[in-house]
Order: structure tokens, then C-alpha cells, then sequence
């Protein structure tokens, strides 16, 4: 069936320590192993594969690299034909390039972004478990986030040069790695620039989006809570910890999740996203917003935008 | 109730009501940190970066991101005066030629002494922008841009 959903993320970060302990102490997480090369590899206490988060030392931030799941082997092989097909050329990287992880097909975006795929990493179970287990561990620490949820990537967007990586991402990211679009944002004359897409695989609004900015680059990654009371205490996790909070507690009108923007020790933007928002299906119409109700669409409760939020990423 | 004394350095300072709150709580050292973009000016703790100094008084100036170094918002040229580094830098956005140069990031520096700077890099120009339509700004100052 192809692509089941997000699998990882490999982040750069410019002081290790610092980053373990935000990623342990705020967000919850486990790490789970270090390489010979200093990369520390992390999960989440509800993910049952072996790590939903690489950190590798840098002397910047950003993301290296987003890898999805796919459910079979075959299907490396059909997207890797596929992708070609379209025009992208692809690597397909032996079993054991990443630690606990099968072969992964290797490609870029349209706008610049690495994007891997796998079918296998290395299974080792929820913390609490298969068999009669309980709806959380004793040992949850942080905001105790459940998985790795999703990412924005920016891509460039300049309608005076006519490039739109948003739209090119988003007819190949249809076309051939089979996302359906969920939500859209348009500008311009009679809307005519498509300037940010939610897509999704799964059953959740989105498990990738992708906005126009200056420059391609990572936005955020984000982690799912179950509701509105966990971004409560994760806000009050982060006051503690002294994280720098982006934007406080509120609600997206896009994809109705509620949600806080925060940045890792390095500069890298996390969210903590909560709630099913709805149940995002291939025929579900498609949502969109238009450029007057962009701010709504973004933060639902102000219908303000905040400058950090819309200039600032890594 | 506050007292004659009190109400006449609130007087002088032109206190708004977080520097009334704030200014007898400094106990440790702090040095003036000119903005010269705006002209605006703060104290800053020589404990603390000169981003959080700014955002902790509710003051602007210089843009605010990540506070962490990453994002390369806050970059700025130190004209005068002595900082000191105490945190990565991202090499994406200030290069060792550029650090070299007294180039940095305000998130990232705590002050030594009474320091000027200037906003830099890309934000400078909604920045002054923003200066020039508040009429404040003192536009003579040259932004390097990327
Ligand atoms: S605010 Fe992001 S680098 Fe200073
Ligand atoms: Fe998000």
C-alpha cells in the first residue's frame, strides 16, 4: 500500500547534551542509542519501532533528512521506478546505512528536501507493551509525547520569478508517493498561487505540509499529545525547563489541531500537536483557505499571524 | 503607597510599567546596550544574552527567533563595546569571516560593557522599515545585507 507514515527525523544540532536533555526532559523521549559517529538516536514511549529521532552533532540547526515508512519491500522498489519515472533520480542506500533500519530509497523533493523511505526498522514495542497493557507507563516524563506526528517543510516561493516548490512538491508528493491533499492555503489573483498544502497518508489531517518562504528549509517537527489538557501541562513543562516558547497554547483553524510552537536547544521549531482534529480521508473535499482568512486559518482564536512564526526557521 | 523619593526617579526614568517593576530588582550588574537602528537603548545583565535581555524588559529592536542560536534572526554588528560568546553559533548564518568582522548573534553574546550595535542580515530591511515608519529610524546606518 505504499507509504504508511512518518517514520523519522534527523536533526542537526550545535550542543548534543543540551539537545538529549531538551528531547528527554521536555518532550518526553527515550534515547534509545548512540553511534561511533556521536549520533544520538531517540523514541517516543508509544512508537514501537526502534527511533523516531536522530540528532547529529553540527555546527548549525536544521533537518538533514525526513524518512516515511512504507509497508513492504516491494514497494521500495515500485516507488524507486516511479519516482524515477517522474524525473527524480533516487539511491537506494543498503540495509544498515541507518542502525536497526532496512534499505532505504534516497531522493530529494522538488524543493531541495531529502526524503527517505523504508520498509523495516528494528520492532521493540510501546513502553507498555502488546499483551493486556496499560494506557500509559509509569515513567513518563515531560509532556510524555506519543509519537512523532508530522513535519513542515518551508519550500521557496516567489511568484515574481514564478517558482513555487509548494506546488511542485505537492503534484509529486500526489502523484507518485500517493499523499492526498487535505488542506490548502491560496493567494494571489483569484487565488491562483497555492502557498501551503497539509497532506496526508494516514487517517490524520496532515502527516506532511509544506509552506512557501524565502528559502527552502525545516519549519518544525511535531509530536502528538491526546488533548487540550496535555498542551497545558507541556506549556507548564516548558516554562520549567525555561524553553523558549514560539507561540503559547492555542488552536489551529487548519487541520484543527491544537497546538504550541517551541524551539530546541539548537534553534530547531517543535510543536506538541493535539487531537484527531478529523478523520482525513482521499475523498474527504479538500479545505481551503483563502489569503483574507490566512490568519485564522493559522492561529484560529486571534486570526492574527506572529512574525516569529512566519520569518523564523532553520 | 510610593514615596515622594521613589515617584521622582519613576519621574526621571520616564518609567513605563514594566521598568517600574523591574528596575529595583537589578542585583546584578547590567550595561547599556544601544540599538542604533531605532536609537531605542536597554539594560542588560552581563548574566544573560542580549536577545533575552531585550524580551525579558518587553523591549524591541532587534528580531526575535529561537533565542537559541539556530535561526539567524538576530544577527548583528557589535560597533563598540566588548560581548562575550556563550553558546554555538550557527555557522549558516554567521561565518568566521563575519565573526571575525565583530559580526554575531544577539542571542548568543552577553555583554562585558556598555555595548552599540546594529541590526544586520535579512530582517534589516522590514526592520528600518518598520524604524522608518515610526520616523525614528536613523537610516544612515549601512546593513550588510546576505
Ligand atoms: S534568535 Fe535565533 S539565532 Fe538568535
Ligand atoms: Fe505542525
Amino acid at each position: 500500500m505504499g507509504i504508511l507514515r512518518i517514520g523519522h527525523a534527523s536533526l542537526r544540532v550545535m550542543d548534543m547534551a543540551a539537545a538529549v536533555r531538551h528531547y528527554e526532559n521536555v518532550l518526553g523521549m527515550k534515547k534509545v542509542m548512540e553511534d561511533k559517529h556521536g549520533n544520538v538516536y531517540l523514541k517516543c514511549w508509544d512508537e514501537w519501532d526502534k527511533f523516531s529521532l536522530i540528532l547529529t552533532p553540527s555546527d548549525r540547526a536544521g533537518l538533514n533528512h525526513v524518512a516515511y515508512k512504507v509497508e513492504r519491500e516491494e514497494d521500495l522498489d515500485e516507488l524507486q521506478e516511479k519516482i524515477e519515472a517522474y524525473g527524480i533520480s533516487t539511491t537506494m542506500l543498503p540495509e544498515g546505512t541507518l542502525p536497526s533500519t532496512g534499505r532505504m530509497l534516497q531522493f530529494n523533493l522538488p524543493s531541495g528536501h531529502e526524503m527517505r523511505l523504508y520498509a523495516f526498522k528494528e520492532c521493540v514495542g510501546t513502553d507498555v507493551g502488546n499483551i493486556n497493557p496499560d494506557p500509559w507507563p509509569d515513567d513518563i516524563r515531560g509532556a510524555g509525547a506519543h509519537w512523532l506526528d508530522h513535519c513542515l517543510l518551508m519550500c521557496e516561493l516567489n511568484p515574481e520569478t514564478g517558482v513555487n516548490k509548494v506546488a511542485e512538491n505537492t503534484k509529486f508528493a500526489t502523484e507518485v508517493l500517493g499523499f492526498f491533499l487535505t488542506e490548502q492555503v491560496v493567494v494571489g489573483p483569484n487565488g491562483s498561487i497555492q502557498a501551503a498544502t497539509w497532506l496526508a497518508r494516514s487517517s490524520t489531517p496532515h502527516d506532511i505540509a509544506f509552506v512557501g518562504g524565502p528559502r527552502m528549509g525545516l519549519h518544525h517537527i511535531a509530536f502528538f499529545l491526546d488533548d487540550w489538557h496535555d498542551i497545558l501541562k507541556a506549556a507548564d513543562v516548558m516554562a520549567k525547563n525555561k524553553v523558549k516558547i514560539d507561540v503559547a497554547p492555542t488552536r489551529h483553524g487548519i487541520t484543527r489541531g491544537q497546538t504550541i510552537y517551541f524551539f530546541d536547544p539548537s534553534g530547531n521549531r517543535n510543536e506538541t500537536f493535539a487531537g484527531l482534529g478529523y478523520l482525513a480521508q482521499p475523498d474527504r473535499p479538500v479545505v481551503t483557505w483563502t489569503e483574507e482568512h490566512l490568519g485564522s486559518g493559522i492561529f484560529y482564536h486571534t486570526g492574527e499571524l506572529v512574525p516569529s512564526f512566519t520569518e523564523v526557521y532553520t | 503607597m510610593v514615596s515622594k523619593q521613589t515617584k521622582k526617579v519613576f519621574d526621571g526614568m520616564k518609567c513605563n510599567f514594566y521598568t517600574g517593576l523591574t528596575m529595583f530588582r537589578a542585583t546584578t550588574q547590567t550595561f547599556p546596550v544601544e540599538v542604533t537602528n531605532t536609537g531605542e537603548s536597554y539594560p542588560c545583565a552581563k548574566n544573560e544574552n542580549l536577545l533575552r535581555g531585550m524580551v525579558r524588559l518587553g523591549r524591541r529592536g532587534i528580531p526575535v527567533g529561537c533565542i537559541n542560536g539556530g535561526c539567524g534572526i538576530c544577527k548583528v554588528r557589535i560597533l563598540s563595546g566588548e560581548v562575550e560568546v556563550v553558546g554555538p553559533i550557527s555557522r549558516a548564518h554567521v561565518s568566521e569571516e563575519e565573526e571575525a568582522e565583530g559580526i554575531t548573534l544577539a542571542c548568543r553574546v552577553a555583554p562585558r560593557s556598555a555595548v552599540v550595535l546594529t541590526v544586520v542580515g535579512k530582517m534589516a530591511k522590514p526592520f528600518l522599515a518598520l524604524a522608518a515608519a515610526n520616523g525614528q529610524g536613523r537610516l544612515s546606518t549601512q546593513s550588510k545585507g546576505e
